[in-house]
């Protein structure tokens, strides 16, 4: 008995050197290309650094001339927009269309597919298809507004509309949190809906009372997923625009401002300090989406 | 016992693989010493397809005339304007290229950065000499009185304009637009729009090569006081630009003609070869894609209309060769620049790519002053602005941008963006 406890202990500790071993790559990486940088841009934050010469330090100016950047304030605005619409809207199309997905119908797998496709469509590829799409002059969504007797607007061409085309384009590609939404769907026992049907529910109060309360913990996943990725926007616009956040910077967001800082005009230091600027504001959002948590979101086993 | 020789093992085998990792990285250096008859450069380039040739028709010719040099050209997408994070990241991290192509423009800025190697005494010794080039793709090339690349093409910017299209709207194709009211007038006669759609649009100032640069000179501003190195954005003339470009695009609405120019694109597809735009300003890069695409295209080009209809004004950008600090092989590169600043290969490199030498007397033998068409631009090349020479180019450019951008589409009047411009790159200069 005591040997064996003794060899099982020998074998863990093995198993373990033997572990970390494999994983030393892995770990030599991760500690070389994301924690050192992650540290080291916090430095350079404080200090005017332009990649090629070494920083001077300069206290807090970076964050002061950012405060009284208008482009700056403006890609803020920008990013804060196109986050309130799209993260509730991709929740609410989300849930929606992976009820309709979840459904016992014939050939389902291959309606599943076609929702899921979009994802796979490059952003480059995306982004040339949606330009056609949302043209004003010949383009699709704009001639079937025509048929119903509306006259679209110019979509991608107009400082109003070219956020909601974005958002519109984005909603597209909603396939990822499609696949955990019907994940969590087919994680509620059957015998909750038997039940329920039992006692004469109708499909409202099945939806309102067992679906979506069970599927809550998948809900909060996707939102502080969608969050941070809505804060996080980038290819897409960047390839729109070919970088310039046209028409008049109305779709430069947060993150390709941060970019055109580091690399185009050598302010590396200043582009540091919009990063943890970012940081903190999806923190704090993180933050606050957890805390509501508690109110929101029910566990199956509690 | 059986097992503790397993764990030896998989010990043994876990320190194997990874030693063979750290050898396996660096192995590729140590064929490198191999090699070494010869001189190896390294040399980046953002080109493909037909420039690509030119690069590869130069290196061969070079290769001829050193044969104890080997270029190894490497493809590095080009990101447009001021963006070359693979080259200044290459740079930071010791390992530069030792030759890189480079977008002459932005010459000032790096240097200011110590990120290219000075070539003034290289220069000096082998007797290249400011009088060689276009004044100012050797201003463009130097920072602070010293040399940082050997400047290789130049271009200029005209209006193309459809002869077809002319007669059709009633315009004499030889009495060509010169005042920006007869500009406006053709523009007019040839534009034929259905409710919001362009079926065919006479002209949108800011298409194509229309950058307010182009403009603002036209209008007899100016944007940069080398003396006090501030820059003049905001010069009443400037001013004056931006408003007939903003009241341009209120007349044909500017959302309508955003939406034609969304749907554009290029190459073959480009709105000029298309016919649905019978002017646009380009430069004479534009030439190639029309021989290449619709050689029959029935097109002129003429000088970009002034106020008064005199003093036309244009502005040229341009290449350069350069080499990045911390060079490996510094003689080697040099030779490199040296040949390729040279009349023998501006000749190969200029004819292959259709692009103007920045050295005259190559352009005569290449024949551009014979044909009717790239004459008027080499014409124009002595007159010719560059931008700005200063530090913070990119910003000023992209700030321009975003002022026409902005005043196009009503967010502030022409004059406050200009000022806002103004006050951004200053500061940025103070800096």
């Amino acid at each position: 008995m005591k040997i064996q406890k003794q060899k099982n202990r020998k074998l863990l500790k093995g198993s373990t050197t033997a572990g970390l071993l494999f994983a030393s790559p892995w770990l030599i990486g991760l500690i070389l290309f994301y924690a050192y940088p992650l540290i080291a841009s916090i430095y350079f934050s404080f200090t005017d650094y332009s990649i090629l010469q070494p920083g001077t330090f300069i206290g807090l100016n970076n964050y002061k001339d950012l405060f009284n950047d208008q482009l700056f304030w403006k890609s803020i605005y920008n990013t804060i927009y196109f986050a309130v619409y799209f993260v509730p809207l991709s929740i609410f199309f989300g849930v929606a269309l992976a009820m309709a997905l979840n459904m016992k119908v014939k050939g389902m797998g291959i309606y599943r597919t076609i929702f899921f496709l979009p994802t796979l469509v490059p952003h480059v590829a995306l982004a040339v298809l949606w330009m056609w799409l949302l043209n004003p002059g010949f383009g699709l969504v704009n001639e079937i507004l025509g048929v119903v007797g509306i006259s679209g607007p110019s979509w991608l061409g107009s400082v109003t509309w070219s956020k909601p085309s974005l958002i519109l384009m984005s909603l597209w590609g909603i396939g990822q949190p499609v696949i955990i939404y019907l994940a969590g769907l087919s994680d509620i026992p059957e015998d909750f809906y038997e039940a329920a049907e039992v006692d004469g529910a109708n499909w409202f109060q099945k939806t309102f009372h067992i679906t979506l309360p069970l599927l809550t913990p998948v809900i909060f996943f996707n939102l502080v997923m969608g969050v941070i990725a809505a804060f996080q926007q980038f290819t897409l616009p960047y390839t729109l625009t070919q970088g310039q956040g046209t028409p008049a910077n109305s779709l430069t967001f947060y993150v390709m401002y941060l970019y055109d800082n580091a690399f185009k005009y050598f302010k590396m230091g200043y582009a540091s300090a919009m990063a943890w600027i970012l940081f903190l504001i999806i923190m704090i959002l993180t933050a606050i989406i957890f805390a509501s948590s508690k109110r929101w979101v029910h566990y199956q086993d509690k | 016992m059986l097992y503790v020789k397993s764990k030896f093992k998989i010990t043994s085998i876990m320190f194997g693989i990874i030693i063979s990792m750290f050898l396996g990285g660096c192995s590729s250096s140590q064929e490198k010493d191999n090699s070494e008859e010869k001189d190896t450069i390294t040399f980046w380039h953002p080109y493909g397809s037909e420039s690509g040739d030119a690069i590869a028709a130069v290196i061969e010719e070079f290769e001829k005339q050193n044969s104890t040099i080997k270029v190894n050209a490497v493809y590095i997408a080009n990101q447009g304007e001021g963006q070359n994070e693979k080259l200044l990241t290459a740079i930071a991290g010791g390992n530069p290229p030792d030759v890189a192509y480079f977008d002459r423009f932005e010459i000032n800025s790096w240097a200011s950065q110590g990120s290219l190697e000075d070539l003034t005494a290289m220069a000096e010794e082998a007797e290249i000499t400011k009088d060689r080039y276009y004044p100012f793709a050797w201003e463009e090339a130097s920072y602070d009185g010293k040399l940082y690349g050997i400047p290789t093409t130049t271009d200029a910017r005209l209006v193309y304009y459809n002869k077809d299209h002319f007669k059709e709207a009633g315009l004499d194709p030889e009495n060509l637009p010169k005042t920006i009211e007869e500009l406006e007038r053709a523009a007019e006669k040839l534009t034929i729009k259905n409710g919001k759609r362009f079926e065919r649009i006479g002209f949108i100032p800011w298409y194509s090569q229309g950058w307010f640069y182009g403009w603002g000179w036209s209008f007899g501003g100016s944007f940069y006081d080398e003396e006090t190195n501030t820059p003049t954005a905001n010069d009443p003339k400037n001013v004056e630009a931006l408003e007939w470009i903003t009241d341009f695009a209120q007349k044909y609405d500017v959302e309508d003609i955003s939406g034609f120019t969304d749907s554009q694109g290029a190459g073959a597809m480009d709105p000029f070869l298309t016919e649905q735009i019978s002017m646009k300003i380009d430069g004479n890069f534009g030439v190639a894609n029309i021989e290449k695409f619709k050689p029959d295209l029935n097109y002129g080009v003429f000088p970009i209309p002034t106020p008064s209809g005199t003093n036309h004004a244009t502005w040229s950008g341009g290449w350069s060769v350069v080499m990045p600090k911390g060079t490996k092989n510094k003689e080697a590169a040099w030779e490199f620049l040296e040949f390729f600043g040279g009349e023998v290969a501006q000749k190969i490199y200029n004819e292959i790519y259709t692009s103007f030498s920045v050295i005259d007397s190559v352009n005569d033998e290449i024949g551009y002053k014979e044909d009717p068409i790239f004459k008027q631009f080499i014409d124009i090349l002595p007159e010719s602005n560059s931008r700005p020479v200063m530090t913070e180019g990119s910003l000023y450019w992209n700030e321009l941008a975003t002022a026409v951008e902005n005043s196009i589409r009503g967010i502030g009047t022409p004059e406050e963006n200009l000022i806002k411009v103004n006050e951004k790159v200053s500061k940025a200069l103070d800096e």
